[in-house]
C-alpha cells in the first residue's frame, strides 16, 4: 500500500492523467433523471478532450435516486462509476466506504476555489470523498402581471417579505373561477414536501433541525419551532387555501401556465422561465417569519467514485472536469442550471456585462441571496429516513393531518427507524 | 405380506416440481431467515455481523411495526370473511337460472379481466379528494365530499373497497364452478323433504362447498397479506401510517432504507403468522369424515 501511495501522484501535480487505453473505456454515471434535458455536448466536449473515455449516463427521478444509491451501493454494485449525491448523504456514503478519495484527482488550487462550506460538506474524515458542482439557494419568483392585475404592489428585488405578508398577497393574488375551480392559484412552493425547502421554516423560527450526534429527534421536531412552522404550513394549504393540496401539475408548469402568482424555487428555474413564461415576472428574496431569523436553504449536489469502479483514474478524470473550470461552467449553463459552486463561476455574476440585464441578472440576486442565512441541512447517518419520513410527514399535513400529530408521527417513525444505529 | 419393490419412476416424475419448489420457495423462506440474524456491516466489505435475535427485539420494541401490525390485523379481518362471504353470495346469484344471466355475468366478471395496476390507477383518480369522480356525484346529490385516501379516517377502508371490487368477482368465479357441480339429486332430495332456502343454504349448498370455501379463505388470507400494489400506488402507507400494512413496511425497510435485516425479520414473522392462521382456518373448515 504504501509503494503504491508513493507512486500515485503528488497533489499539486497534474492530475489528469487518466491513461489512454487502446480500446476505449466507458464509465457509467448515475444521475438525476431531471436532468435529462441537459445539453448532450457537455458529454461530448469531455469525451472529444478525453480521448479513449467514453460517458454514460443513467437516469433516475429524484425520489428513486437516493434509495437506488443505498441498494445498489450496499449490494456492491460495480456497474456505476461516477454518482450524483445529494450533499447532506456523503458524510454516509463515506463512513460506508462506498466512494473512492479524490484528494489526489485535484490541485490545491482547484480545490481552493469551491465554496469553502461546499467542500467542507464533501469530505469525510480529513478526506475528499465527492467534489462539490453546485450549491443552491431560494428565490421568490412572482408574476408582475398578476400583481398589476390585483393591484398589488408586488416585493422589491433586495426586499424580504415575511410569511404573513406573502400569504395576504397570496389571498388577494389567487383567482377562483365561477365555478369554484382555483384559475391562479397565490403560492406554492417548487418542492412542496421536501426537507431542503421547508426546512428554513423552522429554521427561521430558531429551531434545530437535528438533536444531538444527528440521531436525537424527540424534543426537536416536536418542538415549539417545528409546531409552529408545520401549522403554517398546514394553514396555506387548509386554512388560506392559497397553494395546491394534490401534485396534478407542479409548481414550475403552474407558474409557466400563468396559474400560480408566486412560487419558492431554485435558481435553476431562471432560465425555464426566461425560456417559457409568456408574461412579466421578476424575483425577491426568500420569507422569514415576522421578528424570526432569515434563513435560507443551501447544499446540492457533489459527484463521488465509486470505491469499486473498475476505471478508477478515467472516472476521477471525468468527476475532475465537471467539477472545475471549463466542465463546471457548461454544466451550470446548459446542464442543470443548477448554481455552481466554483468560486470562479459565482464571480461571474458580479462581474460579467452579460449578468447586467433582465432575466440574467437575476443570477446575481441568487448569488448574494446564497450568503444570507444559508442553513445546511442536518448531518446524519439517517439523513435518508429522516428525509423521507420529513416528506411524507408533511404530506400528510399538506392534506389535513394535523400537524402535531403528524410532527408525533414523525418521532416515532425516525426513533425506529435510527434504532440501527445506535 | 409382501413388501413393495422400491420404483423411482414417481419421484423422477415429481422431481422437476420438487427441485423448482426448493429453489424458488424454501429456499428464499430459509435464506429471509438467516438473513434477519444478521446486521449488514456499516462498512462495505466487511462481512455481515452475526446479531442472534438482536433484530427481532428491536422490531418486536418497534412502534411502527406494532402500528403496521395492527393495520394488517384490522385490514385481513375486515377483507377476507367479507370478500368469501360476498363472492359465496355472488355465485349463488350468478347460478341462478333466469333469462339474461349470462349478461349479468359478463358484467360482473369484467373487474377480473382488468390488470390491478390500471384498475388501481383509475379508482385512485376516481376517489380523488378534490377532482375525483366520486365527489363530484356525491356533491351533485347533495351528499357531503368525502376525503378517501387523504383521511387516515378512510384510506384503509378505501383501499379495501377497490380491492374487493376486483377480488370478489375473482373468488366468485371459484365458487360458481363449484356451485355448479353440486348435485342437481342433492338438492332435489332436500326439496322434497321440505327444506326451505335457507336450510338449502345452510345445511347442503356450503357443507358441499367446505372445501372450495377453505381453499379460498386460505388463497385470499395469503393474498392479502401480501398485498402491496394498491399501497404503493395510492397511499405509500399513508397518512399518518393508517395504511401502511407490514407488506409494505417490509418494502419500505428493505428497498427504500436498505435495512434488509429489519425487513427479513417482518418477513419471517409474516411468515410464521400466515402458516398460523392457515392451520386454524384448515381446524375449523376441515372436512369431517
Amino acid at each position: 500500500m504504501l509503494v503504491l501511495a508513493a507512486c500515485g501522484p503528488k497533489s499539486e501535480e497534474p492530475v489528469d492523467n487518466a491513461p489512454e487505453a487502446a480500446e476505449d473505456v466507458t464509465i457509467t454515471w448515475l444521475r438525476l433523471a431531471e436532468w435529462n434535458e441537459a445539453d448532450p455536448k457537455i458529454i461530448e466536449t469531455f469525451e472529444a478532450e478525453h480521448p479513449g473515455i467514453k460517458v454514460e449516463v443513467e437516469e433516475i427521478p429524484f425520489s428513486e435516486l437516493v434509495s437506488q444509491i443505498n441498494l445498489r451501493f450496499g449490494a456492491d454494485d460495480d456497474s456505476i462509476d461516477v454518482i450524483s449525491a445529494d450533499v447532506p448523504l456523503v458524510s454516509s456514503y463515506g463512513y460506508k466506504g462506498w466512494l473512492l478519495p479524490l484528494d489526489d484527482a485535484f490541485t490545491a488550487e482547484e480545490k481552493a476555489d469551491w465554496l469553502p462550506a461546499a467542500l467542507d460538506a464533501g469530505t469525510y474524515d480529513g478526506q475528499l470523498m465527492a467534489a462539490p458542482v453546485s450549491t443552491s439557494t431560494q428565490l421568490l419568483y412572482y408574476n408582475a402581471d398578476a400583481f398589476d392585475a390585483a393591484g398589488v404592489t408586488p416585493p422589491g428585488q433586495d426586499e424580504r417579505w415575511t410569511w404573513s405578508q406573502v400569504i395576504d398577497a397570496a389571498q388577494q393574488l389567487q383567482v377562483v373561477g365561477d365555478d369554484d375551480t382555483v384559475e391562479t392559484w397565490g403560492f406554492q412552493w417548487e418542492q412542496t414536501t421536501a426537507a431542503y425547502q421547508l426546512l428554513p421554516l423552522m429554521g427561521s423560527l430558531g429551531g434545530d433541525y437535528i438533536g444531538e450526534g444527528g440521531l436525537v429527534v424527540d424534543g426537536v421536531v416536536n418542538s415549539e419551532p417545528w409546531v409552529e412552522a408545520a401549522t403554517f404550513y398546514y394553514d396555506v394549504f387548509n386554512t388560506y387555501k392559497v397553494a395546491p393540496q394534490g401534485d396534478a401539475v407542479n409548481g414550475p408548469d403552474l407558474f409557466v401556465n400563468g396559474n400560480l402568482a408566486m412560487l419558492i424555487a431554485g435558481p435553476w428555474q431562471i432560465s425555464n422561465f426566461a425560456e417559457n413564461a409568456e408574461f412579466d415576472w421578476n424575483v425577491s428574496r426568500h420569507p422569514y417569519f415576522e421578528g424570526g431569523e432569515v434563513a435560507t436553504s443551501t447544499g446540492s449536489w457533489h459527484l463521488g467514485v465509486n470505491s469499486l469502479t473498475k476505471h478508477p483514474e478515467e472516472a476521477k478524470a471525468f468527476v475532475r472536469w465537471l467539477s472545475t473550470g471549463e466542465g463546471a461552467e457548461m454544466w451550470w449553463r446548459d446542464g442543470s442550471h443548477d448554481f455552481p459552486a466554483q468560486q470562479s463561476v459565482l464571480a461571474m455574476f458580479a462581474t460579467s456585462e452579460e449578468f447586467n440585464e433582465v432575466p440574467m441578472s437575476f443570477n446575481r440576486v441568487a448569488a448574494d441571496e446564497a450568503t444570507q442565512g444559508p442553513i445546511p441541512r442536518p448531518v446524519t447517518v439517517g439523513y435518508l429516513e429522516y428525509d423521507q419520513i420529513f416528506r411524507d410527514t408533511f404530506q400528510d399535513i399538506r392534506i389535513g393531518t394535523d400537524p402535531v400529530e403528524a410532527l408525533g408521527t414523525m418521532v416515532d417513525r425516525l426513533v425506529s427507524e435510527f434504532a440501527k444505529y445506535e | 405380506m409382501k413388501t413393495q419393490k422400491f420404483s423411482p419412476t414417481p419421484y423422477l416424475f415429481l422431481a422437476p416440481a420438487i427441485i423448482l419448489l426448493f429453489i424458488f420457495n424454501l429456499f428464499p423462506a430459509v435464506a429471509t431467515f438467516q438473513q434477519s440474524l444478521f446486521a449488514e456491516s456499516a462498512r462495505r466489505g466487511a462481512d455481515p455481523i452475526f446479531v442472534r435475535f438482536e433484530n427481532f427485539m428491536r422490531i418486536f420494541q418497534d412502534p411502527v411495526f406494532w402500528k403496521s401490525a395492527k393495520v394488517t390485523l384490522l385490514f385481513s379481518l375486515i377483507t377476507n370473511p367479507m370478500q368469501t362471504v360476498l363472492a359465496l353470495g355472488l355465485a349463488l346469484i350468478a347460478t341462478q337460472k333466469v333469462k339474461g344471466i349470462g349478461i349479468f355475468r359478463s358484467i360482473y366478471l369484467l373487474p377480473v379481466a382488468v390488470s390491478i395496476n390500471v384498475a388501481v390507477v383509475v379508482w385512485g383518480l376516481m376517489v380523488d379528494t378534490n377532482a375525483g369522480l366520486i365527489n363530484g356525484m356525491l356533491n351533485q346529490i347533495g351528499l357531503p365530499e368525502q376525503a378517501f385516501l387523504t383521511s387516515p379516517d378512510q384510506a384503509l377502508y378505501t383501499i379495501i373497497m377497490i380491492i374487493s371490487w376486483k377480488g370478489i368477482p375473482y373468488w366468485a368465479l371459484f365458487f360458481i364452478a363449484a356451485v355448479q357441480g353440486i348435485p342437481v339429486s342433492a338438492i332435489e332430495a332436500a326439496l322434497i323433504d321440505g327444506a326451505n332456502k335457507w336450510q338449502l343454504l345452510t345445511r347442503i349448498i356450503i357443507p358441499i362447498l367446505r372445501p372450495i370455501i377453505l381453499f379460498v379463505l386460505v388463497a385470499d388470507t395469503i393474498i392479502n397479506f401480501t398485498l402491496f400494489v394498491p399501497i404503493q400506488l395510492l397511499t405509500q402507507g399513508g397518512p399518518q401510517l393508517s395504511s401502511n400494512l407490514v407488506m409494505y413496511e417490509t418494502y419500505r425497510r428493505g428497498f427504500i432504507y436498505g435495512d434488509l435485516g429489519s425487513s427479513s425479520v417482518m418477513l419471517t414473522i409474516m411468515f410464521i403468522v400466515i402458516l398460523i392462521v392457515i392451520g386454524i382456518q384448515n381446524l375449523l373448515l376441515r372436512e369431517r369424515n
